[in-house]
């Protein structure tokens, strides 16, 4: 008995003088100029060829600049050179875009250059990268950005899958016209040009950084940005310090309307303000929780379960705004849907059916349920914050109506769902994604509709969409850029599987206004385009739009300048810690 | 016993290529093609085959299995689909301190060896007071904590133990070679109290069994005191099923506690098999079985030797 209970004294001890000695040496972290932030996923590679996911896109554009950025402030989004010297020069036919380069941008030190220290970036940079981006022995899912609208693009690739082209083949379209001037022609109007330029895939990496690390670059990123890899230990954390040759830039010195006074507090001011990012790989809700109400993590997006806890009236409640906490509410430019699969016989040919179905589905019961309120209802595809958003306007058939519905049903031939088989809803195996299931099994059963949930694991589920095997399913989509095109073009008819357009939606007149648009720059007239596509999409229904979502972050009091939008990830520059703030705030949580 | 050895080594092998064999068909089957996967939102056909082809799941299937028995010869496993990474270094680390199997290894070898020593000395003494209140309790607690989810154990005791009284880290690890143990710590603990119950009640039920027997009897019978017959005579012929139970789960702490690790935030092995199952991602998914299947035969062999060795009663032929 003594033998047992020494035993177990001795381990509490053991253990607790192990914790009460490290909780010491670990003080000495607590004030740091720095943010850290937790991803609920891990972080592939670090190379902007891969910059696929929300997570690789964001850590990496902290290391590597693109041509262009999106104001940090302004709103809807609006484009700046960052790498570029100037706004790009179009020619009168929109098929020729010439882009000069800042001078004196430096890559970052690395031993792959002579001497260690980073060379000059020029533009053959970035015609070598964008080759890169496009080679097909790299596989990476960002080559749309340039691949059947660059011209030349679409050939160099098909030689390169033969072997009868290199790096050193030509591409048309990408030309160094002189060592800081980059020439882009294109097949044909691509207006979105501009924005994919600002997309992380479009980044440029130096030739002998990737000659050095060959396939481990993915490890090895170097750029021309503000920060520099410390430190990656995978799955657990990504450590980001200052690069302490960045140039000269300054923080914005315009702010949007919607913006406080405050925002601009550090108006031309010398970016970055902080030493160092740290990116925590932290998969647990709960443990995200604890860590941000801790102090251990800056800014937080809001989990399911601590919603109702920490926010009322859309307010947050007084014991965290006690404790110094800051929320902070954005709409994502994003869309949530159910789609139907317009091969099937019975739903691919009865619009009425269509139609009843997204009126028995109350969206704005789904929006309590699954997301704590925290959106606001789709009437189309077009989310907020994107060219071509109406706020106005309100969709016949996304007015929650069962009677209605009940009516269609029976002008569809199925009263009642009477003579209708039992339709398949796919969706992803995780618990959420089957309970939405169950919603919509539910909602369904108001009009007749059977319905019967079919969970697949995720590659199982993408791949049933990529091979149209799918009947009804719920996804989303969040906008890869801020034009409504991005968002229309999911029920483009070139686009039917394995291509975006899931629902294999085909309609000649949505075709031809969509081509049309294309052709267009951002206006007036590419806007009346996108809302008779909009009006075909909302009457046929071949998707049943849901929910825009909204992000809940909260951020401690000693965060400063913090502003979010999904499209824009290379944020951290301009976010400031408040060292005094921290030191009196952080000792009280 | 050297001869039973190699034997079992042999048969190790057609056990391998059959196993091996389950995988490569179970994933072909249900896994979801990897290609679609890999393409991206925007792909088309063209592109998902290129990649299916430059993967090698487009070509026959006896061709794909030669190449995985290839890579398991050669212990190279490329790269992981999902993250790009060797897939070596994904699971043994870029180098030994930060290994996702050390990480492994560090939570749950401590956590078993500190739930044996406990299950076996409350097991012992269980039975040394067997029917009494201490014993009837202790059963009573047992049962209990059996009974109550490991969720429930996980979220509450790193709400109050590492939040609301912040004796120890909400989560992360260290790869300092002492401050981590200070991460562990927790973590330990839940291993533990998780796993106490079942053990006491195994080891006290496998002592009992041992407690009727004849020579217990006789030593009694022969005045031994009761100190000496448990620790003397029980408790060495109760070391088979101790022996068995020990080492058939050597395998399995190796590649990790999921849930644990997960909340904690620990980069093991227990996440990485997660997420390669969920990514499809075929090169780990491949290594990890291969891994996993040599350690639970070697453990086995070791279990079968060492019965040889602490009873003379048993012949291995």
């Amino acid at each position: 008995m003594g033998c047992i209970k020494q035993i177990i004294t001795s381990l509490t001890i053991g253990l607790l003088s192990i914790s009460m000695f490290t909780a010491c040496t670990s003080d000495k972290k607590k004030f740091e100029n720095s943010i850290t932030i937790a991803y609920g996923a891990d972080v592939k590679a670090l190379d902007p060829v891969f910059a696929e996911d929300y997570y690789a896109s964001q850590v990496t554009s902290q290391i590597f600049e693109t041509l262009f950025e999106y104001h940090y402030l302004k709103r809807p989004l609006k484009v700046q050179p960052l790498l570029a010297e100037s706004m790009p020069e179009v020619s009168e036919d929109a098929l020729t875009y010439t882009i000069k380069l800042k001078k004196g941008i430096y890559f970052q030190d690395n031993e792959a250059f002579k001497e260690g220290k980073g060379r000059e970036l020029t533009a053959e940079d970035f015609i070598y990268s964008w080759k890169r981006l496009l080679d097909p022995a790299n596989k990476s899912q960002g080559t749309w950005v340039f691949d059947g609208k660059v011209k030349g693009v679409s050939d160099w690739r098909e030689k390169m899958r033969k072997g009868l082209a290199d790096y050193d083949t030509p591409i048309e379209g990408f030309q160094a016209t002189d060592k800081y001037t980059i020439q882009i022609k294109l097949e044909k109007p691509y207006h979105q040009l501009i924005y994919v330029l600002a997309m992380t895939y479009t980044a440029p990496t130096a030739k002998e950084v990737v000659d050095k690390y060959g396939e481990e670059i993915i490890n090895h990123p170097v750029g021309t940005g503000p920060f520099i890899l410390k430190d990656w230990i995978k799955s657990n954390k990504i450590v980001l310090v200052k690069n302490p040759n960045f140039r000269d830039m300054t923080y914005p010195t315009e702010k949007d309307e919607e913006d406080p006074e405050s925002m601009l507090k550090d108006a031309g001011k010398k970016i970055p303000f902080v030493d160092k990012l740290v990116f925590n790989i932290i998969t647990e809700d709960q443990t995200r929780w604890l860590n941000f109400m801790k102090g251990n993590l800056d800014i937080l997006s809001i989990p399911k379960d601590n919603f109702d806890s920490s926010i009322a009236n859309d307010q947050i409640v007084t014991d965290l705004a006690d404790k110094g906490l800051e929320l902070y509410v954005n709409t994502e430019p994003d869309l949530t849907y159910i789609a139907m699969n317009m091969k099937d016989p019975i739903l691919g040919k009865n619009k009425k059916l269509r139609q009843a179905i997204a009126l028995a589905y109350n969206t704005e019961a789904a929006l309590k349920k699954f997301y704590n309120d925290r959106g606001i209802i789709a009437q189309s595809l077009i989310p907020p914050t994107i060219d071509g958003y109406d706020p106005s306007f309100k969709n016949e058939y996304k007015q929650y109506d069962i009677e209605k519905a009940k009516k269609l049903m029976v002008e569809a031939g199925y009263p009642n769902g009477k003579g209708l088989p039992e339709f398949e809803f796919s969706t992803s195996n995780s618990s959420t994604a089957v309970q939405m299931g169950e919603f919509f099994k539910d909602q369904m059963s108001q009009i007749g509709i059977n319905i019967k949930i079919v969970p697949n694991s995720w590659p199982q589920f993408t791949q049933k969409i990529h091979d149209a095997k799918t009947q009804i399913w719920g996804i989303g989509w969040v906008s890869d850029y801020p034009d409504a095109e991005n968002f229309l073009q999911l029920l483009y008819g070139e686009n039917v599987s394995p291509g975006p357009n899931g629902s294999n939606f085909v309609n000649a007149e949505y075709d031809k206004l969509y081509k049309q648009a294309l052709l267009l720059p951002s206006g007036e007239k590419r806007t009346k385009f996108y809302h008779k596509m909009r009006d075909i999409a909302s009457e046929e229904m071949p998707i049943v739009p849901l929910v825009h979502r909204q992000g809940y972050y909260l951020t401690h009091g000693w965060i400063e300048n913090f502003k979010r939008h999904i499209t824009i990830s290379d944020n951290f520059k301009y976010i400031r810690v408040n060292m005094e703030k921290k030191k009196k705030l952080k000792p009280e949580l | 016993m050297l001869k039973y050895a190699i034997r079992r080594v042999l048969y190790m092998f057609p056990i391998l290529l059959g196993i091996t064999l389950v995988t490569f068909l179970l994933f072909n089957v249900a896994g979801g093609d990897p290609a679609v996967q890999m393409a991206g939102k925007y792909a088309t056909e063209a592109e998902i085959e290129a990649i299916r082809k430059d993967l090698g799941t487009s070509g026959p299937l006896y061709v794909q299995f030669g190449n995985y028995i290839k890579q398991i010869v050669t212990f190279d496993f490329g790269r992981s689909w999902a993250t790009k990474q060797e897939v070596t270094r994904m699971i043994f680390g870029e180098e030994l301190r930060t290994s996702p199997m050390l990480v492994s290894i560090s939570l749950t070898f401590p956590a078993f060896f500190i739930t044996l020593v406990l299950a076996i000395s409350i097991g012992l003494l269980l039975t040394f007071y067997r029917g009494g209140a201490l014993d009837k309790s202790i059963m009573v607690v047992c049962l209990g904590a059996i009974s109550i989810s490991s969720l429930v154990y996980i979220l509450f005791l790193q709400y109050y133990l590492g939040y609301k009284l912040g004796l120890f880290p909400i989560s992360g690890i260290s790869y300092d070679w002492v401050e981590k143990w200070n991460y562990l710590a927790l973590p330990i603990i839940i291993f533990v109290a998780l796993s106490l119950g079942s053990n006491v009640l195994f080891f006290r039920t496998i002592f009992l069994d041992e407690v009727f027997q004849d020579y217990v009897r006789t030593a009694r019978a022969k005045g031994l005191s009761n100190k000496v017959v448990m620790f003397k005579h029980v408790l060495r012929n109760a070391l088979i099923p101790i022996i068995t139970l020990v080492v058939i789960q050597i395998p399995f702490l190796i590649t990790g506690t999921l849930l644990i690790e997960s909340f904690f935030s620990l980069p093991g092995l227990g996440g990485l098999i997660y997420n390669a199952i969920n990514n499809a991602d075929f090169p780990v998914i491949k290594a990890m079985t291969f891994i996993s299947a040599v350690l639970y035969m070697f453990f086995q062999l070791l279990s079968d030797l060492l019965y040889a060795v602490v009873d003379p009663k048993v012949q291995l032929k």
